[in-house]
């Protein structure tokens, strides 16, 4: 713990940020401001599956905030061009709640895609790491077949596995247990301590009362969505 | 004592006729913007894929092997149905055109026939509606597919932007695979005309003979639109399906709904395209 405490660099930053998205017509606006650095395990509740997704969005920058800045890593996504912010979203490990993966591309192939855009890692090398993963997630190796060969709980493992791919600044965690809770929660902590202690930071973002919940969880820092703000939650 | 303003008819009738030219105006505008909007973002689109196959660091890993596995799928597996319409293609009409000929004594124009209407015409534009009927149609609905389900949302966010990855590689294949597919296309239905036109006996030259009238007759200019054609016709094929498709917004939006108007239009820049370069060459 001492190695990541060390690590403080602020690695995403919501400036008095505000968000505006229309559901089912009705305009709602969301008020965040949130500071995460290397090493926190922030865990954040919401309270709708659609929010899950639009706040780990406004993390990589992919939603322009109506007020406010995102900054990653010091750079405000706002203010990046389109080659830098994509450059910068190779730096962020993520695991989807929907659209998870390109049905025409073998599960391998999905899992090596970020790293083989983003890196110059060899291949090997990272057959060998997502052969590691793999593993430690509970496959018996990296699946060769196409995404709708496998079950749903491996496909939830092998999402684990692309999000702690490589060397990420961030991590983001859409309901990474849906389905297999207590088969992949040990793995999924060891995971998040070993990106924690490289310094990376890890947002866990959960609509569920069982992890919200769940004390033994070592979040820094916890967080809830609710009446339009964003609000810490002191334990 | 009434203190309400009476507004005079005549004024009146002024208040009511400017916003009838403000709509008048508005939806001429809207159908000014309409009908120009998708054609200027076709052209910027097309702009962009050439800028973007230009720039050493758009060949990624990843474009590479997604540019490959297009090539495979656009140009190798399509072999066979190509050689096939090829040898059908060419029984029919070197054949005929052979038999013909003969009956008017022109036998020595056979050269010059077959590369205006095979190598210049008619192997273009079926080779293109083949590729459209084959593989732009699965392009059309994978990418609709993926635009759907929101792993092209996920692709961005993760850092690989889609047009990069999904339209470039897509569109460079296209090309690549209409030129080889339509080259291999003539040189199978020369093969299959002189093979049925000597089984018919009407062929009177032999194979190098034939081979000499056919392709000595080609000149420069036919070379040139040749490979115009087929090129630009896999770009705009390639484009018109990738467009299509990444223009469907939402979760319900029907993929297999867009596949008959994208056909069409496909089809009809296809001919477009071979009579304008026609005429320009």
């Amino acid at each position: 713990m001492a190695r990541i405490l060390e690590k403080q660099r602020v690695i995403l930053r919501f400036d008095d940020t505000v968000f505006t998205s229309a559901t089912g017509g009705v305009a709602e606006s969301d008020e965040v401001s949130l500071s995460v650095c290397g090493g926190d395990l922030v865990l954040i509740r919401l309270a709708r599956l659609e929010q899950t997704a639009a706040f780990a969005d406004a993390c990589a920058g992919i939603i322009e905030p109506t007020s406010g800045a995102v900054n990653f890593l010091g750079r405000n996504w706002s203010e990046l061009p389109p080659d830098q912010a994509n450059a910068l979203r190779g730096r962020i490990g993520r695991v989807f709640k929907t659209g998870n993966w390109i049905n025409h591309l073998s599960l391998m192939e999905n899992i090596l895609l970020p790293q083989r855009h983003h890196t110059r890692r060899s291949t090997r090398q990272l057959c060998d790491e997502a052969g590691y993963l793999a593993q430690q997630f509970g496959l018996p190796g990296v699946p060769l077949g196409l995404p709708g060969d496998l079950t749903a709980a491996d496909l939830q493992r092998a999402a684990c596995v692309r999000a702690f791919m490589g060397r990420h600044s961030l991590i983001l965690l859409e309901e990474p247990t849906t389905g297999i809770f207590l088969e992949i929660i040990s793995a999924l902590m060891n995971a998040v301590r070993e990106a924690r202690e490289r310094g990376a930071a890890v947002i866990w973002l959960t609509r569920k009362h069982l992890i919200w919940n769940d004390q033994t969880l070592p979040a820094t820092q916890r967080y809830q969505l609710a009446a339009g703000k964003l609000m810490e939650v002191t334990t | 004592m009434n203190t309400e303003q009476v507004i005079p008819s005549e004024a009146n009738d002024t208040l009511d006729t400017v916003p009838k030219l403000r709509r008048l105006l508005a939806s001429i505008g809207r159908r000014t913007i309409g009908l120009w909007q998708w054609p200027v973002e076709f052209i910027s689109d097309a702009a962009a894929v050439i800028w973007q196959s230009c720039r050493p660091i758009t060949w990624r890993r990843s474009i590479r092997t997604e540019f490959m596995r297009q090539c495979y799928q656009v140009g190798a597996q399509a072999l066979p149905f190509i050689l096939v319409s090829g040898i059908f293609v060419g029984f029919g009409i070197v054949a005929q055109s052979l038999h013909w000929l003969k009956v008017f004594g022109s036998t020595a124009l056979f050269g010059g026939f077959m590369s205006a209407v095979l190598v210049r015409e008619i192997a273009p534009v079926l080779v293109g509606l083949i590729v459209i009927g084959r593989s732009g149609s699965t392009l059309l609905v994978e990418l609709g597919t993926m635009k759907t389900r929101g792993q092209v949302h996920m692709l961005d966010a993760q850092g690989i932007d889609p047009f990069l990855y999904l339209v470039v590689p897509r569109v460079l294949a296209f090309c690549v695979c209409m030129f080889s597919l339509t080259t291999v296309f003539v040189a199978v239905a020369l093969l299959a005309g002189f093979l049925s036109g000597t089984l018919v006996g009407i062929t009177q030259f032999g194979f190098f003979d034939f081979l000499n009238r056919a392709l000595g007759s080609i000149g420069r200019a036919t070379y040139v639109l040749f490979t115009l054609k087929t090129v630009v016709i896999g770009f705009v094929v390639a484009l018109i399906s990738c467009k299509m498709a990444l223009s469907l917004s939402g979760v319900s939006a029907r993929v297999l709904d867009i596949m008959p108007r994208g056909f069409a239009k496909s089809a009809l820049a296809t001919l477009i395209i071979s009579i304008a370069l026609t005429i320009l060459f």
